[in-house]
């Protein structure tokens, strides 16, 4: 308790106290029941601390001075709009009467809110694509700190929440929120850390933390594994109908190889039927010479007959002509179907390594694929 | 101006002649050919043609050239030399023809003499020199030995 006689030295040393205190503070001086002396430093005032405001018995410095004892309370923030910490201490004359008291009052604020201003600059750049840090009390955000390489210009001190800002729904769900937030909202993928933090006794939330970091790396990252997927998706594809075509030239080449030996088979038969041809004319030949010796021997009578013995002959000399042409001609259709088959055996042999380097190109793709898909869960996790 | 017909044929690379009238026919070489013992190595055998026996002989034989391989085209040309029938095999008949008697060179007889007057000359057809064969001594050689 402060002695009557002392109160001018105490508003004094109020008077320098004021804007010593980090976060400020405000003396008031009661005289029964009416401020009658206010000091507030620059930065904290409490508009109810004003001279010839009158307190109702439910105050601090109302109990203080009925109890005759110093109290301290934490008056929270449906009082004065915002928490604060007083210490109320009684003012008693020569006689002991309580006449009085000297009320102090100081911001109650949480301890990571006052080192905000201390960590979070350093914390910000600490992380690669840059981070954007932000304190919010229950309703508004009351701190921000952006990095150099990230901001977020519409958060500002004051933003009043709403119920889609993650700050919001840690308030109200008591729980830590980790988000990815995509770049519909904020131009560009977020990911965001809120964290609730309690007051000093642990039961009632009074502000939240939060950490806002960019993820364009992580889901350029995830694009880019996609793309590949992608890619890699159609390449495999190709491949397959590669393989397939190499399978349709596999059967057509097989195809073409017994169409070949058919026709190998057919000029064999062309060759017999001309060599049939050669006997008939060979036969013809023969009755014409015959025809030719008994129209000699029938001396004149048989000259009408040689002519027609000559006309035979000469029939069967051209038959006979036909023989070798055909021969010529089946033995080039021979050389040309064989080589026909030479070149489909080949693109046979050529289609089976076609076929053989797909299927290893095949393989590869898959390991690039499994590798692609690893990637892909690893951005994710970015 | 007279003219001869005569049968052309092909003993080895080179072509003979006979004249028409000593021919009867030409057939194909007959896969039966009955040979007989104790005879000239020209003599093949003999064949039945329409109830007639009839000697082969081989001309190459005969002539001395090397032996060759008959042939498809090989012919069995039978002879009727004055009602004597002879079969001649031969590489090919090739054809009948015309010839004025002025084309044919009548071998002197010391020429003729030496081939044993089996060839009386050879006739002259563009490019081609065809001998002519003597049928009569043909007979004479081959069936009165």
């Amino acid at each position: 308790m402060i002695a009557l006689a002392g109160i001018e030295s105490c508003k004094i040393l109020a008077e320098f106290l004021a804007n010593l205190i980090p976060g400020g503070v405000v003396f008031g001086l009661v005289d029964k029941d009416e401020f009658v002396w206010v000091k507030a430093s620059d930065t904290f005032t409490i508009d109810f601390f004003t001279v010839g405001n009158k307190l109702s018995d439910d105050t601090t410095t109302m109990c203080a001075i009925h109890e005759k004892k110093v109290i301290t309370q934490d008056i929270p923030r449906t009082v004065y709009g915002k928490r604060v910490s007083i210490i109320s201490i009684p003012v008693i004359d020569d006689n002991s009467e309580v006449v009085g008291a000297l009320t102090i009052a100081f911001p109650k604020l949480h301890p990571v809110a006052a080192a905000f201003e201390d960590f979070a600059p350093i914390l910000a750049e600490m992380f690669h694509e840059g981070a954007f840090l932000y304190m919010s009390d229950l309703t508004k955000i009351a701190y921000r700190q952006p990095s150099e390489k990230f901001d977020m210009p519409t958060i500002s001190v004051g933003y009043e929440l709403d119920k889609t800002d993650i700050a919001y729904r840690v308030i109200h769900s008591r729980q830590p929120i980790i988000e990815e937030v995509d770049a519909s909202r904020y131009g560009e993928p977020l990911n965001i850390a809120n964290y609730p933090l309690y007051d000093d006794d642990n039961r009632n939330i009074v502000a939240t933390l939060g950490i806002v970091t960019p993820k364009k790396t992580a889901v350029t990252l995830r694009e880019m594994s996609g793309n590949l997927e992608n890619s890699l998706e159609g390449i495999a594809a190709a491949i397959q109908q590669l393989a397939a075509s190499a399978t349709v030239i596999h059967s057509n080449e097989e195809l073409l190889n017994s169409d070949i030996n058919e026709i190998i088979n057919i000029s064999e038969q062309i060759n017999e039927i001309s060599a049939f041809i050669k006997e008939i004319a060979d036969e013809t030949k023969m009755l014409g010479l015959n025809a030719a010796i008994e129209a000699a021997r029938a001396g004149d009578a048989g000259r009408g007959f040689g002519v027609v013995a000559e006309e035979i002959r000469n029939l069967s000399a051209q038959s006979k002509s036909t023989v070798p042409k055909i021969k010529q001609l089946t033995d080039i259709i021979k050389k040309k179907v064989s080589e026909a088959s030479e070149k489909s055996v080949r693109s046979l042999d050529a289609s089976q390594g076609q076929a053989a380097a797909s299927e290893e190109i095949t393989a590869s793709i898959e390991e690039i694929t499994t590798m692609s898909e690893e990637l892909s869960n690893i951005a994710k996790t970015l | 101006m007279s003219s001869l017909e005569l049968v052309v044929f092909k003993l080895g690379e080179e072509e003979y002649g006979i004249e028409i009238g000593f021919a009867q026919e030409i057939i194909r070489i007959p896969k039966q050919i009955t040979k007989m013992p104790d005879m000239p190595s020209y003599i093949e055998g003999v064949i039945d043609l329409r109830g007639r026996v009839i000697p082969i002989i081989d001309l190459k034989i005969k002539f001395g050239f090397e032996q060759t391989e008959r042939s498809v085209d090989s012919r069995l040309l039978i002879l009727d030399l004055e009602n004597s029938l002879l079969g001649i095999i031969v590489n090919d008949v090739s054809e009948v023809i015309k010839i004025k008697e002025q084309a044919i060179e009548i071998f002197s007889a010391e020429i003729s003499g030496l081939s044993g007057n089996r060839i009386q000359g050879i006739a002259r057809i563009d490019q081609r020199l065809i001998l002519l064969l003597n049928g009569l001594k043909m007979k004479s050689e081959v069936l009165m030995k």
